[in-house]
């Protein structure tokens, strides 16, 4: 153990640790945006919506993220888009968490009871107005769960990134470990504010699941 | 001095398909009026470039690559890119040049310029220090290992007789020959002559027609000016001694 090098790299990855958080951060927003067009899409009127919808999340879910990643960074100047490493690596990780996000808040409003909405519809209230005042309620809690794993999945995907050059957190240990050869303690930190990350994330999804949740007498 | 990195060769073409089409302005020009010319290479391999003790970058690159920056009259800004997809990044524009210990090959030229050589490297063979192996014929049925895409991994297959194991980098290769994974490895011989000078236990292995070749400063085609003023820069600075001392800083010895 080289704990000499431990020390030295503690603050460094924690810098690094800073871009994978950043990066995590845009792609999650990016990522929930697109899954709440995609979620509406696959509730719409329109067959031709519901179809887009549905090849879009075959194809962002039946593809390796890391081939996404190389398709939009490599082949982007191809089409005329040249995107920074952190950009493409955003955009890529975001389109490609919002095709499983959107899945997950499908799931959470497919498990409201059907006749629940078909009371409401009755009762004369509107798709939307059904969907805000008696289905969300009912599912909200679930949708936050299933945002939560997602979001998870992501942070730990983030470190593809290193294959493009961004000093993450995996990158920058790499290079750390290219000078040093002493894998075990560079990676080790590294992991280990990976897990801090997520124990993070975790805990702040809980809460906000815990805030969502129906009180126990309405839960059967 | 890695040979082939197949990611990019397809982004290569696309970029050169893309770009070669707009007639543009010399990159001298364009260098001189923002006042920094920006410099491509890994970072992650030393002592050429990597991460120092205050995780900065720095090595032979580096130093190079500022230095013709500032010959030519602007400030050098060093740009650490993935070695995989380091040359597309040039041709669609993402930095001027790249002081990479790129080898000169004819493939490469077909998408970039190259000024220099700014150094010679060839290949060579490693051992563990206390390892039986003599010579090339005591490798006959070994485990070789080789990185991915350099000439290296063409000339082990070429040369064949062994089992060849491909990796992603010097400290790879360091690591599986330590841990008894592989019995000896060919890579470039500057970067692990440098480390074993540094305590790395392996031993130079005698072999014969091993290739050597030419390492450039590769810059995006059709720019006579800058190559002409990063050629000058170069030559300027091999012959007033600055090169030698950069050089002796890094390596301990000329490798022109």
């Amino acid at each position: 153990m080289d704990i000499d090098l431990i020390i030295r790299s503690i603050p460094f990855l924690g810098e690094a640790a800073l871009m994978t958080l950043a990066l995590a951060a845009g792609s999650l927003v990016l990522g929930f945006g697109v899954a709440t067009l995609l979620v509406t899409a696959r509730f719409a009127r329109c067959k031709a919506l519901r179809g887009i919808a549905v090849a879009y999340v075959s194809v962002m879910r039946g593809t390796p993220l890391l081939v996404q990643l190389f398709i939009l960074y490599f082949g982007g100047p191809q089409v005329g888009l040249v995107l920074s490493p952190f950009v493409a690596g955003t955009v890529a990780f975001g389109l490609n968490i919002g095709a499983y996000m959107s899945e997950g808040l499908r799931g959470a409003i497919l498990s409201v009871d059907k006749g629940q909405n078909e009371a409401a519809r009755t009762l004369g209230f509107g798709r939307l107005d059904t969907l805000r005042h008696f289905i969300l309620p009912q599912c909200a809690a679930l949708m936050i769960r299933s945002l939560g794993v997602n979001a998870v999945i992501l942070v730990k995907g983030t470190a593809l990134i290193s294959t493009i050059g961004v000093v993450d957190l995996t990158y920058s240990s790499q290079r750390i470990m290219t000078s040093s050869v002493r894998p075990f303690e560079v990676f080790g930190i590294a992991a280990a504010y990976y897990m801090l990350i997520v124990f993070g994330l975790t805990q702040f999804m809980r809460a906000v699941e815990r805030r969502f949740a129906l009180p126990e007498e309405v839960r059967e | 001095m890695k040979m082939h990195a197949w990611i990019s060769a397809a982004a290569i073409a696309a970029a050169l398909f893309t770009f070669s089409s707009a007639a543009e302005a010399d990159d001298l020009a364009k260098i001189k009026e923002a006042g920094k010319m920006s410099v491509a290479l890994s970072g992650a391999f030393p002592p050429m470039s990597f991460v120092d003790e205050s995780n900065a970058v720095v090595g032979f690159d580096v130093d190079i690559g500022s230095e013709l920056a500032r010959r030519i009259g602007v400030e050098p800004e060093i740009v650490t890119t993935a070695w995989d997809g380091i040359i597309a990044g040039l041709v669609t524009g993402r930095y001027d040049t790249i002081v990479g210990s790129m080898g000169i090959t004819d493939e490469r030229k077909k998408s970039v310029d190259f000024v220099g050589p700014y150094y010679r490297s060839g290949l060579a063979i490693f051992v563990l220090a206390d390892s039986p192996v003599q010579s090339l014929e005591d490798l006959k049925d070994k485990t070789v290992g080789v990185n991915l895409g350099e000439l290296a991994e063409q000339w082990a297959t070429e040369h064949g007789g062994w089992k060849i194991s491909t990796y992603k980098g010097l400290p790879e290769l360091y690591l599986e020959l330590t841990s008894g994974r592989i019995d000896a490895f060919i890579a470039d011989d500057v970067p692990v002559l440098v480390a074993v000078k540094g305590g790395e236990p392996f031993r130079q292995i005698k072999a014969k027609d091993l290739p050597i070749w030419d390492i450039g400063i590769a810059v995006r085609k059709d720019n006579p000016e800058l190559t002409a003023a990063l050629q000058k820069a170069l030559d300027d600075m091999m012959a007033d001694g600055t090169y030698m001392k950069i050089s002796d800083k890094w390596i301990g010895a000329d490798m022109r």
